[in-house]
């Protein structure tokens, strides 16, 4: 699915060297479930723009979906983000003027559907994260667990290759981010392959496997044996707040 | 994404800002309107002033001495029988008077005046197209004979006559006595060329008064209005034929007079327009500084629209249509503004509002490339974002 080798990236700001990437090579698989940890500045946001094709490597390679995609133009990386990537953001990113059903449209308006092709492939997107009651809704009118939600139908409804998500616990509430984790461990038992960036342990717990970053370089990388179950999590705490 | 779901995207982006749009479009409906309520006035006056002056006959032409050239007109330059003789040699010629013009006292049975008086033969009256409002005009026999009778216009005979008709009456010109035979009917005119009041008498009268057979010049119609050039050149020619005198005689026509005036206001429509078109550029620099503060508040939507898969060339497309919608929005308000203005203004100024399809059309168009113009810069700029820097804004 994913194949980094020896990827490198160094910005220059001003007359500062900053190496963000310093030879990294990295294999998911397909229907992978990846935490990527680590402290600020240690390159894990460098390697969710690199991989989400935001950004180009300065050295190395990356295949995505047996695509070498070095060698691509500027249009062609916004097709593949286009095709084989959905992203989740911290903060949501949703147009704040359109309604849910509009914004989950939108990658599907870049990929040239037509319009009412367009609606029924959001609704469906909509229905899998459990908000077919609030399409008509604008971002505003929704609470924080329910955007996500909407960005997660978004990220869906392409049906990509590969989900990205950036922290998108971290601007939720513990509660309200175990039920984000529910829906993407729902996601990968469909077969979603999903990279998720978070420096929270107890969120990187529901991934299958962890990579964890330092300085630029990748430091671990192990298999978690036993996730814990977002589900499990959310029915014993609604057993809790029974139980008082 | 296509042509029509740009539109859409562009559309609800305006409506979602419906004041500052407003505010933005509203130099170009201001300059919209201004240059079509100005071509508008422009092309209504010029249909009147050319309606006014047809009242007076587009085939009319006048021969006379070149006096451009430092010629002067002297006894004998014109005979009567040069008009006869013009009329039956040139087939473009309809009709060809002699004109002798003087200044006399005139008195009626209520009061003196002085006015002018026009000694010619009855094909004068077919050349103005006169109508007789009382009587008649006098007849070719009527000059053949040397009769002593006399035609007014109709201010005239009021005032000398006082109300009534005067016809029959005796009227005393210079101390010659004639009958009044005819009252003309008023040719109304807003450009006010009929001021002086006039009698027309037959020449062989005035020359019997003046006890000269000086002519000043000839007027003649053509048979069409096309006739006009050809029958001033050959009426031109005879006259130095027969007088031997070669670049003495020119010839001038109303449709020359039409054709200045029409060139005229032509060029003060086009020099007003323009002036008006200013306010369009003005209008045009308004949206782009707006699209360009646009571009900065937008730009975390442009980061996330690129992230979500569309190209440069998208996010180009999606700002160049949203400034050219906003025009040509404020192009059709424009348009219905000036439309309404100049449909005033003709109202007031009594003359036909002319909006022509081709104005509009201008209209729209201009105000389509000014928003292209002004929108391309603030469009390419959104489209050069960097993604990362755009989303994390």
């Amino acid at each position: 699915m994913i194949r980094i080798n020896e990827a490198r990236k160094t910005y220059h700001t001003g007359t500062v060297e900053v190496k963000a990437l310093r030879g990294v090579s990295v294999h998911i698989r397909p229907n992978e479930f990846v935490a990527v940890m680590g402290p600020s500045g240690s390159g894990k946001s460098t390697l969710m723009n690199l991989l989400g094709l935001l950004d180009r490597f300065s050295s190395g390679t990356y295949v995505l979906d047996n695509v070498g995609v070095s060698e691509l133009s500027d249009n062609e990386l916004a097709g593949m983000r286009n095709q084989k990537i959905g992203f989740v953001f911290q903060t949501f990113n949703l147009l704040p003027k359109m309604t849910a059903l509009k914004n989950v449209e939108l990658p599907l308006l870049y990929a040239g559907v037509k319009p009412v092709e367009r609606k029924s492939r959001a609704m469906t997107a909509l229905q899998q994260v459990g908000l077919e009651d609030r399409m008509c809704h604008h971002p505003n009118e929704l609470s924080g667990g329910q955007n996500q939600r909407v960005a997660i139908a978004r990220a869906l409804v392409n049906d990509p290759a590969i989900i990205l998500a950036d922290e998108p616990t971290g601007a939720l509430d513990s509660r309200t981010g175990v039920e984000i984790m529910h829906i993407f461990q729902e996601l990968h038992r469909k077969g979603v392959t999903i990279v998720l960036v978070t420096h929270e342990q107890e969120i990187a717990a529901h991934a299958s496997r962890i990579l964890y970053f330092r300085d630029g370089l990748l430091v671990g990388d192990e298999i978690v044996e036993n996730p814990v179950d977002a589900g499990q999590t959310l029915a014993s705490s609604v057993k809790e707040v029974s139980d008082i | 994404m296509n042509l029509w779901e740009s539109v859409t995207v562009a559309l609800e982006s305006i409506r979602s800002n419906k004041l500052r749009s407003f505010l933005t479009t509203l130099g170009i409906v201001i300059g919209i309107a201004a240059v079509i309520c100005v071509v508008a006035i422009g092309q209504g006056g010029r249909a009147m002033l050319m309606q006014e002056m047809e009242k007076f006959g587009t085939n009319i032409f006048y021969v006379f001495v070149n006096f451009r050239e430092g010629e002067s007109t002297r006894l004998g330059d014109f005979r009567e029988v040069d008009a006869r003789v013009i009329k039956q040699v040139v087939p473009e010629v309809k009709y060809m008077a002699p004109v002798r013009y003087s200044n006399m006292t005139l008195r009626g049975n209520q009061n003196e005046s002085s006015a002018q008086v026009v000694g010619t033969t009855a094909d004068f009256a077919r050349i103005k197209n006169f109508n007789t409002s009382w009587g008649r005009f006098f007849s070719e026999d009527d000059n053949a004979v040397g009769r002593r009778v006399a035609v007014l216009d109709g201010a005239l005979a009021i005032d000398l006559f006082g109300r009534g008709n005067p016809v029959g009456e005796r009227v005393v010109i210079n101390g010659n006595p004639a009958v009044v035979v005819g009252v003309l009917e008023e040719q109304e005119s807003v450009l006010g060329f009929n001021s002086q009041q006039t009698v027309y008498v037959p020449l062989s009268f005035l020359q019997q008064v003046t006890r000269s057979n000086f002519i000043h010049e000839l007027v003649g119609s053509a048979a069409s209005k096309e006739d006009v050039y050809r029958a001033m050149d050959r009426a031109t020619s005879i006259m130095e034929r027969r007088h031997n005198a070669p670049a003495h005689y020119t010839a001038h026509s109303m449709e020359q007079e039409m054709q200045s005036a029409n060139k005229i206001t032509g060029i003060m429509t086009l020099v007003i327009s323009f002036i008006a078109g200013i306010s369009l550029v003005v209008g045009g620099i308004g949206v782009m500084n707006i699209m360009l503060v646009s571009v900065t508040e937008r730009t975390r939507e442009i980061g996330i629209r690129m992230a979500l898969g569309a190209r440069r060339k998208d996010i180009l497309v999606q700002f160049l249509i949203e400034s050219v919608v906003l025009c040509v929005l404020g192009g059709i308000i424009g348009t219905m503004l000036g439309y309404g203005g100049a449909l005033l203004i003709a109202k007031l100024a009594h003359w036909p509002p002319l909006v022509s399809w081709w104005t509009v059309l201008v209209a729209f168009g201009f105000s389509a490339a000014v928003g292209v113009f002004f929108g391309i810069y603030p469009a390419n700029k959104a489209s050069k974002l960097d993604p990362i820097e755009a989303l994390r804004r």
